[in-house]
């Protein structure tokens, strides 16, 4: 992948980038964050209109632990993707279901959940620390750039077009069971092969995004596009397209910020992530005046 | 007249009580049958037994065809009203296949505007759901309960919120599907004179059926207290 490294040199050059910004690891993580700032972005407004905020915090919480698990049973640090998948798939089914049962509120459940998979994650932790140094899994947890291959790349770029092809079939369907199941059902849409297909759908994404962005921040990268678009946005449209904006923008800038300031890129994307949230809420609180355009 | 539906000993239980309790009953095919009662009385219950959504015990026999289209016009709309969605983006989530963050496809667009013209909402397509008055978003879901032309359209309590005008333009809506498109319409309501001007029969339910038949003669024994 030479010329990918050639051309973004070549172009840092022409934006007058420093020379910190020049680098071919730098090009990865660029190429990493436009390929998942969309994915993600453009998932964060549905995992937002189907109140999977706190869910998607879980799941995050479970790629931890899945991550530690994958650790302590011997998988090599670089390459945890199939113990954190599947731990994630695990979590995110059975919680799933349980929710479906609608024995206790939502909330309730995802919050058990959550406690149950940060507890068997930190007591997991002290076993994977003593085969690896702590700052080598700070590295998983939080994101770093500098851990990108270009085997990894290419696990995005396939898994990202695929999700994207899903989630674009069956977009209409998910949207209109999230607003409405009673009416959904009444459509004959199959609302449960949705709820338990959209669950896979955001592991799969948080899975291939935690290089990037980190086990504990990931679900920030679900959630916080959304929450920024819906300040400014009129339509499912500007809602998607806001979201995605929000998320290179968020994604590219927390990156290079990262790269100047050597902070861990999942951090630093999620404070930039945060600046866009209270940007557009200032900014839909000033246009909430004006006439209204869509 | 031959039935549509027949419901034979259907009870429903919620938590070890029953809500719905040995119900038997028949809908004729093309007309339209109202439940009344006072709340708390399962007409909800029953219209999700109806629809497939809720388990039940006895039988539910529904003589339409494999893939008949149903309409459904809930009761409560509990979606997020803060979601940015217009009312034309809503209703063309059933309406195309094309994404509808992607934009609202031409076809869609002028059949949108049709149904929003029926229920009197002309021009709201760009309007935001979550900004509509309660008897706008009932109107809605009214516009999106006709198309396709459904076989089988279950309504709860269509009318509430509705101005005296917009209630008789669902009259209007209602009877046209009937009459000319052998449309079945099984119906809650509370309006005793709604269920007057369109009812083909009436069934005072209070969790089992108390009563069942022509219109007038089911309102006169149900008394005022009922509806």
């Amino acid at each position: 992948m030479s010329w990918l490294y050639d051309w973004w040199i070549a172009l840092a050059k022409l934006l007058g980038l420093g020379d910190e910004l020049q680098y071919p690891f730098v090009a990865r993580g660029v190429v990493a964050v436009l390929l998942l700032a969309p994915l993600l972005g453009g998932l964060s407004h549905l995992v937002v209109a189907r109140r999977l905020a706190f869910f998607s915090t879980t799941l995050g919480q479970a790629a931890l632990t899945g991550l530690v698990i994958g650790v302590a049973a011997g998988q090599p640090l670089d390459d945890t993707y199939a113990s954190i998948l599947g731990f994630c798939l695990i979590v995110g089914v059975v919680m799933t279901y349980v929710r479906r049962q609608a024995l206790l509120p939502p909330d309730t459940v995802i919050g058990v959940f959550m406690a149950f998979t940060l507890g068997l994650g930190i007591c997991l932790l002290v076993a994977a620390t003593r085969r690896f140094n702590i700052h080598q899994i700070e590295a998983v947890m939080f994101g770093s750039v500098l851990t990108l291959t270009d085997h990894d790349l290419v696990l995005v770029l396939g898994l990202g077009a695929l999700l994207g092809v899903a989630l674009a079939l069956a977009y209409n369907a998910i949207l209109a069971d999230s607003l409405s199941p009673p009416i959904a059902k009444a459509r004959r849409l199959p609302t449960t092969a949705i709820d338990y297909g959209f669950v896979v759908i955001v592991t799969i994404a948080i899975t291939v995004s935690l290089k990037v962005i980190g086990a504990l921040l990931v679900e920030a990268m679900v959630v916080v596009p959304a929450a920024a678009a819906r300040n400014v946005a009129r339509s499912t449209r500007g809602y998607l397209i806001w979201s995605i904006a929000i998320a290179v923008v968020a994604g590219l800038g927390g990156l290079f910020a990262s790269t100047i300031w050597r902070i861990p890129s999942g951090g630093a994307i999620v404070l930039a992530l945060s600046i866009c949230f209270f940007i557009t809420l200032i900014a839909g609180r000033m246009r909430s005046g004006r006439p209204e355009r869509s | 007249m031959s039935e549509a539906i027949e419901l034979d000993n259907v009870t429903i239980r919620r938590d070890g009580r029953a809500v719905v309790e040995a119900v038997t009953l028949a809908v004729g095919a093309g007309t339209i049958h109202v439940l009344i009662g006072p709340n708390g009385a399962g007409k909800s219950t029953l219209l999700a037994a109806l629809l497939g959504q809720i388990a039940f015990t006895g039988t539910i026999a529904q003589h339409f065809k494999r893939d008949a289209v149903v309409g459904y016009v809930p009761q409560s709309f509990v979606a997020d009203r803060t979601l940015p969605i217009t009312v034309g983006e809503f209703l063309a989530l059933a309406r195309q296949k094309w994404p509808v963050c992607l934009g609202v496809r031409p076809h869609a667009r002028a059949r949108i505007g049709e149904l929003l013209a029926k229920v009197g909402l002309p021009g709201f397509e760009r309007r935001r759901l979550g900004e509509l008055s309660g008897g706008e978003l009932r109107r809605v879901l009214i516009a999106n309960a006709l198309d396709p032309v459904p076989e089988l359209l279950l309504c709860d309590e269509p009318a509430t919120g509705l101005d005296p005008a917009a209630v008789l333009q669902l009259d209007a809506l209602l009877t046209e599907l009937r009459d000319q498109h052998r449309t079945t319409i099984v119906m809650v309501s509370h309006d005793r004179q709604q269920v007057r001007r369109i009812a083909n029969r009436v069934t005072l339910l209070d969790v089992t059926v108390r009563d069942t038949g022509q219109t007038d003669k089911v309102l006169e024994r149900a008394g005022k207290a009922v509806t």
